[in-house]
């Protein structure tokens, strides 16, 4: 097992380096953060001509690659522009810690990042626990009722949630109980943000505006995750062990919960693992139009000033999640199953 | 059971998370300002986003600034500088600021002459990349005689000088930041200016969700009569708009002109428009290597201003908020009054086509000339109402017979560099559409249309992406830019205005003046369109 | 249970071929198929849909979808504009059709895109195995440990105004179109590629595998002659939801924005601009959102009938 950890976490490395360039490669093509920095027309191009020189933009592709990830400070630097290398430059690199600056804030990229990450895992871990509840019920519920109405308007409706397009979902939700509520005078939830700042961060405002984001997201991914549980308890319920303990003449309620559940749910451990990693990159659509502060957001409004560190750290700090979670779900299903072995 | 416990995990995590040391309202008066886009930067070095602009100016104050008139009115100084007072030389290159003796930093040390002079130094420092040194790199000496005076000397005569000095940065918090860091490029004051000289202080900022100011007691002119003043960002437009309807938000900007009457009709919210500069233009190419042949012949140029029916788009699709401009200074002193814009009339636009040459001679429907077809490249970013007019276009102009290509770029690849093979500065287009303002508006100085500006090998950083060159022009531009006396330069930019139109190298597309939208609530709002919040001390709300 | 009972059946041991036709595979699946009811449902919905983009294509010509009249801006849906109107006064319900071509167009070809190389990828992973396999497997990984929305806009933004516009059968079509097409082909085809490694690591063992490859047959023709046609159902599956998901991505990546280029179309397109209008003029993403969730939620029945349909012992995964 020790080995084949360590073996794995040995092939991670390759890996990240070959996600890290390709990544930004394209993103050095993608747009120029001197285009506009965020002004409503272009700025002057004597001060683009000096910020590029500043922030090492000048350079051929590969450098600022090499600079990304191993820093400059042992390189010698043009910082007055009279195109004669005059000074060593101030950035470590990636490997060790410096994701660079943020060409939007200035701040250091990681600590732009990291200002957004407990928002982020508010609003999804929220939102992942209301798609485990509802799809568990919904999805047992459907297994052991196979084909009955109900089952069939669970499937209807999960499809139809499933083919939903979220930006719809979330409008609508805004429209009706945000606009319509108030305008009918019945309780109505806040338009976006996180939470009143007249009010402040409180547990009770928090709650309230995380209702309709978090519900939106949950609604496409309970369809997705009750599906699977769906099949997978009727696969263990039609099992052979399963009918020799209903032969045994054990308790139905017990038959399920004990040996049908456990059994059904251990495929749901991958999925929820694999799952978890790609939390951190929030929901884009959703987080966009309720206004929250997290990643996806983040990631967007970056995106369109072409801020490379940021997005680069943003983007690896998820590969290299997705990198350990695979490694963590493979393990901990080792340890749920010990039938399973890896070598 | 693995789930129960993930479940309970999740749980903790987000109450956790959730309860994060209430912070109550320090008053109760309070105003909440929405704006689509979150500041990046609130130092006026760093950042040249007017959504950022329009908040450190609520924490900062500068020597001078600009009321509803968009006239100048002092501030940290004593008086504007003039011919009379002696403020300004007679040579103008001299100029001398007299500082008001009451003046103080919200921490109550004073502000003095060494604090301009600090402000010069940060912008033009090696050490500190902001995002432009104009017009500070225009200063060759600036002295401080004493603790109220200010000395700032030019090589040339330089008329558009109320640009400098609009924010006064704090030495006595950041020269210790400078020293130690080497640079203030990431100094934490540029988010967090806590020490300021507006009538706000800065309090908090919650990324991605506000930033909240609270009066600053130690104001040196009329304190705030709000308590505080938070400034939400919300990017969605139709989130936006429901805050501004449900009275989440009391100000809001920025928002399209079709939306406007629907925010009327809530009877509470109040709608203005502003000159903020800006002007929805065709920038028509005009440069012999890359423009298509035709757009070198002006009465070609003409012709497209003729066949391009403005005034129904900005009736249509504008809802009748604007009009096509006929200068590229409309909405400012420096538009001529008496310039009419080019009026729709396809006859003319087909007559001068016809002369100059271009008619459809292989039945094709597009007219073409020495067996090279008129189709044009139209080229703008992805804004919706740009996308609009240029369908609109297209399709008025092939019944003219002038074939239209659409190309759309997000703004960041559609104003790259010339270095970056951009499609403007490369001139990879004919007509291209997009809202321009002088840098340093209120002051109507540009360099965008002389001909020492057009890109080159030699020269990517021009900013005249039309290959346009024009010597009359030319030297109209170097006058205006050394007279000091205002009448006389409002004069020759009203010459310029005509010069501009007659070469039809730039033609107004709609004024694109800024909406501003309050709440009745707030009383005293007197805003304009490039310091928006001039008087938000004398802002008040009903208890 | 008596005995007299058991034996009471004459036991016929010769098949009569008449009376019992050996089912083909196709057969079989048709009346597998055809017993799903959501999936029939969702196959005549399709039909529906696709009749209504052929058919309406004859009746309004394209010059018809994207002639504008901005002073019919926003017109409610009338005798004259069924659908209404859009923001420069276009008609909503000739746009549909049109619209509608594209975005289909777009499902299918993002998904031969993405099947062919997800393919490609599975079968030489599988076939080969060793370095070959764990280095496209690094590949499969790196791709899907990149969250797909983020690497669409990325990618979109890196496309976009560089593929000029194609005329194909006389019409126009934005560059965009490909663009579109290509990125979301070659970010959705690593779930596939699994799919297929797994089936061609345990058929490359099955004997007739073994039997064909003692004859001498070549790599090229194992794969493709026989791996692959037992490796289909699988593939047949993904390929059809793939179409409801490419369909959808296409609606994202336009809503953010990024999407196709005007003046060509897409209901995703539409409702880039329309969302805006959500209590103004509900006709504008009424009508193309409606439209998106019903060919989506077809086609995933289809998808979901197709692999009852031809494995009823596939897990399940929606």
């Amino acid at each position: 097992m020790g080995r084949y950890i360590a073996r794995r976490l040995l092939q991670a490395i390759p890996l990240l380096l070959i996600i890290s360039l390709v990544l930004f490669v394209l993103m050095q093509a993608a747009g120029d953060p001197l285009a506009t920095l965020g002004g409503r027309q272009p700025p002057r191009a004597e001060d683009r001509a000096r910020l590029a020189r500043q922030w090492g933009l000048d350079q051929p592709v590969l450098v600022q690659y090499l600079y990304w990830l191993v820093g400059n400070d042992w390189a010698m630097m043009d910082s007055d522009g009279d195109g004669i290398p005059d000074q060593p430059g101030t950035r470590k690199g990636v490997l060790r810690g410096d994701f660079g600056n943020s060409l939007v804030t200035r701040q250091p990229a990681m600590e732009v990042i990291m200002e957004r990450v407990p928002n982020t895992l508010v609003l999804m871990l929220t939102a992942q626990a209301l798609i485990i509840v509802f799809a568990l019920l919904v999805g047992i519920y459907s297994a052991l009722h196979q084909y009955s109405l109900m089952d069939n308007v669970l499937t209807g409706c999960s499809f139809a949630a499933f083919s939903m397009p979220i930006f719809f979902i979330a409008l609508f939700s805004i429209y009706l109980f945000s606009i319509r509520f108030k305008a009918w005078g019945l309780p109505s939830f806040p338009t976006g943000g996180m939470y009143d700042p007249a009010v402040g961060r409180t547990f009770a405002q928090v709650a309230s505006h995380l209702v309709l984001p978090a519900m939106s997201i949950a609604l496409i991914d309970i369809a997705r995750y009750s599906r699977y549980i769906r099949s997978n308890m009727l696969e263990v319920i039609n099992s052979d062990y399963i009918r020799t303990a209903r032969a045994k003449g054990l308790r139905e309620r017990y038959i399920l919960f004990i040996h049908a559940f456990k059994n059904a749910a251990l495929p749901l451990v991958t999925l929820i693992g694999l799952d978890l990693p790609f939390l951190l990159a929030g929901a884009v659509v959703t987080e966009r139009i309720f206004a929250w502060p997290g990643m996806g957001r983040l990631f967007l409004d970056h995106l369109n000033r072409t801020d490379i560190p940021v997005m680069m750290g943003l983007l690896m700090m998820i590969s290299v999640a997705v990198v350990f979670f695979q490694l963590m779900t493979d393990i901990v299903y080792t340890w749920l199953d010990p039938r399973i072995r890896y070598t | 059971m693995i789930f129960k416990r993930l479940t309970v995990l999740m749980l903790v995590v987000v109450v956790a998370a959730g309860i994060v040391g209430p912070v109550g309202a320090q008053g109760s008066k309070s105003v909440t300002i929405a704006f689509d886009q979150e500041a990046d930067n609130l130092n006026p070095m760093y950042t040249t986003m007017t959504f950022a602009g329009y908040v450190y100016a609520i924490f900062l104050s500068g020597a001078w600034n600009f009321d509803d008139e968009l006239l100048p009115h002092p501030v940290l100084a004593a008086e504007i500088p003039s011919l009379e007072n002696g403020g300004l030389s007679a040579d103008g290159r001299m100029i001398t600021i007299t500082l008001r003796d009451d003046i103080k930093w919200s921490d109550g040390e004073p502000i003095t002459s060494a604090d301009f002079a600090f402000t010069h130094e940060m912008f033009v420092s090696d050490a500190n990349s902001p995002l432009t040194r104009d017009p500070y790199n225009r200063i060759t000496s600036l002295e401080t005689p004493d603790e109220r005076t200010v000395v700032v000397h030019f090589d040339e005569p330089f008329a558009p000088w109320l640009g400098l000095f609009r924010y006064i940065l704090p030495e006595h918090i950041l020269r210790p930041v400078y020293e130690a860091d080497g640079s203030l490029d990431n100094a934490a004051w540029n988010r967090a200016p806590t020490v300021g000289s507006g009538p706000f202080v800065f309090a908090e900022w919650e990324v991605g969700s506000f930033i909240r100011g609270v009066r600053n007691e130690n104001y040196f002119d009329a304190p705030a009569l709000l308590d505080t003043i938070v400034i939400r960002f919300v990017p969605d437009p139709e989130a936006y708009l429901a805050a501004l309807k449900n009275g989440d938000s009391d100000v809001g900007t920025f928002v399209a002109f079709p939306d406007l009457p629907e925010l009327e009709a809530t009877g509470f919210l109040d709608v203005g428009i502003y000159a903020s500069g800006y002007n929805e233009g065709w920038f028509m190419n005009a440069n012999p290597e890359t423009a298509h042949p035709a757009m070198l012949d002006v009465n070609v140029r003409r012709a497209l201003a003729y066949a391009f029916n403005r005034a129904q788009i900005d009736n249509d699709l504008l809802l009748g908020y604007t009009y096509p401009p006929s200068s590229y200074w409309e909405g400012t002193p420096y538009a001529d009054p008496d310039l009419e814009p080019y009026p729709y009339d396809p006859e003319m636009a087909t007559q001068l086509l016809d002369e100059a040459g271009w008619v459809d001679s292989d039945g094709d429907g597009i007219r073409d000339k020495d067996g090279q077809p008129l189709t044009l490249r139209y080229a703008t970013n992805t804004r919706q109402i740009r996308m609009d007019v240029q369908v609109v276009v297209q399709q008025d102009f092939a019944d003219l017979g002038i074939g239209i290509e659409l190309l759309n770029y997000p703004s960041d690849i559609f104003w790259n560099t010339y270095a970056d093979n951009g499609p403007m500065a490369t001139g990879q287009y004919d007509i291209g559409q997009w809202s321009s303002s002088p840098d340093g508006f209120p002051d109507p100085d540009i360099v965008r249309f002389m001909c020492n500006e057009i890109p080159t090998p030699e020269n990517p950083i021009g900013d005249n992406w039309q290959g346009y060159c024009n010597p009359d022009l030319d030297a109209l531009f170097v006058e205006q830019a050394r007279t000091m006396d205002y009448d006389a330069r409002v004069a020759i930019f009203h010459q310029m205005d005509r010069v501009i139109k007659d070469d039809a190298i730039w033609i107004g597309v709609w004024y694109d003046a800024d909406s501003w939208i309050y709440n009745t609530r707030i009383q005293n709002v007197r805003l304009n369109g490039a310091s928006p919040f001039w008087n938000i001390n004398e802002w008040d709300v009903a208890g | 249970m008596s005995s007299s009972e058991l034996s009471a059946q004459p036991v016929n041991l010769k098949l009569d071929e008449d009376t019992l036709p050996p089912q083909s595979l196709w057969r079989m699946t048709l009346r597998r198929f055809r017993r799903h009811r959501m999936a029939m449902v969702g196959l005549f919905t399709l039909m529906g849909i696709i009749l209504y983009i052929g058919v309406g294509s004859l009746i309004f010509t394209e010059a018809f979808a994207n002639h504008n009249d901005t002073r019919l801006r926003l017109q409610p849906p009338s005798a004259e504009h069924p659908f209404g109107t859009d923001t420069v006064g276009r008609d909503i319900l000739a746009r549909t059709i049109y619209g509608g071509q594209i975005s289909i167009i777009i499902g299918l070809f993002s998904v031969i895109v993405a099947v062919s190389m997800g393919t490609a990828v599975g079968a030489v992973s599988g076939y080969y195995g060793g370095k070959v396999d764990s280095t496209l497997m690094r590949l499969t990984e790196a791709m899907l440990s990149i969250p797909t929305l983020l690497l669409l806009l990325v990618m979109a933004k890196f496309f976009s105004g560089r593929i000029p516009d194609l005329v194909i059968f006389g019409r126009t079509f934005s560059g965009s179109v490909l663009v579109i097409i290509i990125i979301i082909g070659l970010t959705s085809w690593m779930y596939l590629g699994r799919i297929v490694r797994a089936s061609f690591l345990s058929l490359k063992e099955s004997e007739f595998v073994l039997a064909a490859r003692a004859l001498g047959v070549r790599d090229r023709q194992i794969i493709l002659a026989h791996i692959l046609p037992n490796s289909m159902a699988p593939i047949i599956v993904a390929a059809t939801l793939g179409v409801a998901g490419a369909i959808l991505t296409e609606a994202y990546i336009s809503f953010l924005g990024m999407g196709v280029r005007p003046p060509t179309a897409t209901w995703g397109s539409m409702l880039d601009g329309a969302y805006q209008y959500i209590e103004q003029a509900p006709w504008l993403w009424f009508f193309p959102g409606l439209l998106i969730i019903l060919t989506v939620i077809s086609i995933n029945f289809v998808g979901d009938g197709l692999r009852d349909a031809l494995d009823p012992r596939s897990d399940k995964k929606v």
